[in-house]
């Protein structure tokens, strides 16, 4: 008996698993997602509408369920299930990158130097217990001197001389100064993160601080002494000498001002003149 | 117009004595009459007291000018001479160069004093010295700064520069409208 033309006829009722396409249609089987980059038919589009993009729907998810039954499959309780790969599509950042920081003054300095930094072990072996302890941190690190119950007095120091307070002393110096200098790097970075010169902003700072001090004593600063090259001072009104005032006492300020200037005895010696004079009475 | 302030006044003495050292002292104590400084539109009034209480009447808009203008303070804080003070700076001049009077003219149009046009010169006048510039019957041209010492310049080749120049006469005539 043949068949052939009974499955033939069987066949037509359905629509064929292979689909065609100008631009082969990318798949990412993990997220059972298809990405057609074909272009569409505007004709189609404006005259049949619907027809058009149910068309278009089947295929596609035609082509998907084909890659789909090309996994690998097992069987499980269920049936048989799919193995999906990992997923290929990459998808964009929400967010902005993070800015780069601004570089401290120790990092700048390494970078010109060339020094690079050296990945060291956490743990360290002690070599007079021969244990392990953190290089740093609870436990670890160079052991606090000042908590040794005696300390060697060096034969070269006053002997009533404290040595823990002198052990206190230096450890907070040296605190203080990374401090301190951790304190600048911020400054600094806060300074060019806003796209301005630190060294001009620290001078803002520092006139700013003239300008509060200058304007905090009872006379606004009017008797204070001058600084060269203070900045002006906004909103200080000066005040000159009345234009009609005893004329001794004019004349008076004048004479001394001008004591400062030439000196009390007039001039200033003539060098040259005092050298041909002794000349001449030598001879 | 104003009296000057104590860092003016300083400035313009500074200035003064590079011409007229310690004889600023007779601008200042005059037998006379009392004379004082001031200040108008940045410009340095040396004026008789008796002329500056009668300007103090006049606004400060109307007021022109009162007494001799002895220069102008610049906006960067210095003092600048003018020829107007020639006569006060002639009359107390400690150091004096006399022009030869085919020197005279191109002097007065307000170049440098060339050797060629020295004519005398005060004795052991020390370099970038104020002087007072004359020509050979003693009337006062200008005012100049020696570039260098006397015994320096003797060495000098005819064209070369003996005093940089500062003021001329002829600025009455140059400069008519900024001068007073």
């Amino acid at each position: 008996m043949d068949v052939s033309s009974a499955l033939e006829a069987h066949q037509n009722k359905f629509k064929s698993i292979e689909v065609e396409k100008l631009v082969p249609v990318e798949f990412d089987l993990n997220l059972l997602a298809a990405f057609d980059t074909n272009a569409i038919d505007e004709k189609k589009l404006s005259s049949k509408k619907e027809n058009y993009l149910k068309e278009l729907n089947r295929d596609n998810a035609q082509l998907l369920f084909n890659q789909i039954f090309k996994l690998p499959v097992e069987s499980t309780d269920a049936g048989l299930l799919a193995k999906l790969p990992e997923s290929s599509h990459i998808l964009p950042r929400e967010k902005a990158l993070p800015k780069a920081k601004p570089m401290t003054r120790w990092e700048k300095f390494a970078q010109i130097k060339g020094i690079q930094k050296k990945k060291k072990e956490r743990m360290v072996i002690d070599e007079a217990t021969g244990e392990y302890s953190p290089r740093w941190g609870y436990g670890g690190g160079k052991k606090d001197k000042t908590k040794d119950w005696l300390l060697e007095v060096p034969s070269n120091v006053d002997p009533m001389e404290d040595q823990y307070a002198k052990l206190r002393e230096e450890k907070k110096e040296r605190v203080d100064k990374n401090k301190k200098r951790q304190k600048r790097n911020e400054e600094e970075a806060s300074a060019t993160s806003k796209g301005q010169d630190p060294r001009q902003v620290k001078k803002k700072q520092l006139q700013d601080a003239i300008a509060v001090t200058k304007r905090s004593t009872a006379s606004l600063g009017r008797f204070d002494k001058h600084i060269e090259g203070e900045p002006k001072m906004k909103g200080m009104k000066r005040q000159f000498a009345p234009n009609i005032t005893d004329s001794k006492v004019e004349k008076q300020a004048s004479m001394d001002i001008l004591n400062k200037v030439v000196g009390k005895n007039g001039e200033v010696l003539n060098v040259q003149k005092a050298v041909r004079q002794s000349k001449r009475a030598r001879k | 117009m104003r009296p000057l302030t104590e860092e003016e006044t300083k400035t313009l003495f500074e200035k003064l004595a590079k011409y007229i050292g310690s004889n600023i002292k007779h601008l200042i104590d005059r037998p006379d009459e009392t004379y004082c400084f001031r200040l108008h539109r940045d410009r340095v009034y040396y004026v008789s007291e008796s002329i500056m209480r009668k300007a103090v009447s006049i606004g400060r808009d109307q007021l022109g000018s009162l007494g001799v203008c002895f220069g102008k303070m610049t906006k960067t804080g210095k003092f600048r001479l003018h020829i107007t003070a020639l006569d006060y700076l002639a009359q107390y001049a400690k150091h004096k160069m006399w022009v030869k009077p085919n020197g005279e003219m191109p002097f007065l149009y307000g170049n440098h004093v060339v050797k060629a046009h020295l004519g005398r010169v005060t004795e052991d006048t020390p370099e970038h010295q104020g002087v007072i510039i004359l020509n050979m019957s003693d009337v006062p041209l200008g005012f100049g700064v020696t570039a260098r010492s006397t015994t320096d310049s003797r060495k000098l080749q005819p064209t070369d520069i003996v005093a940089f120049h500062q003021a001329d006469i002829g600025e009455y005539l140059r400069e008519e409208d900024t001068l007073f």
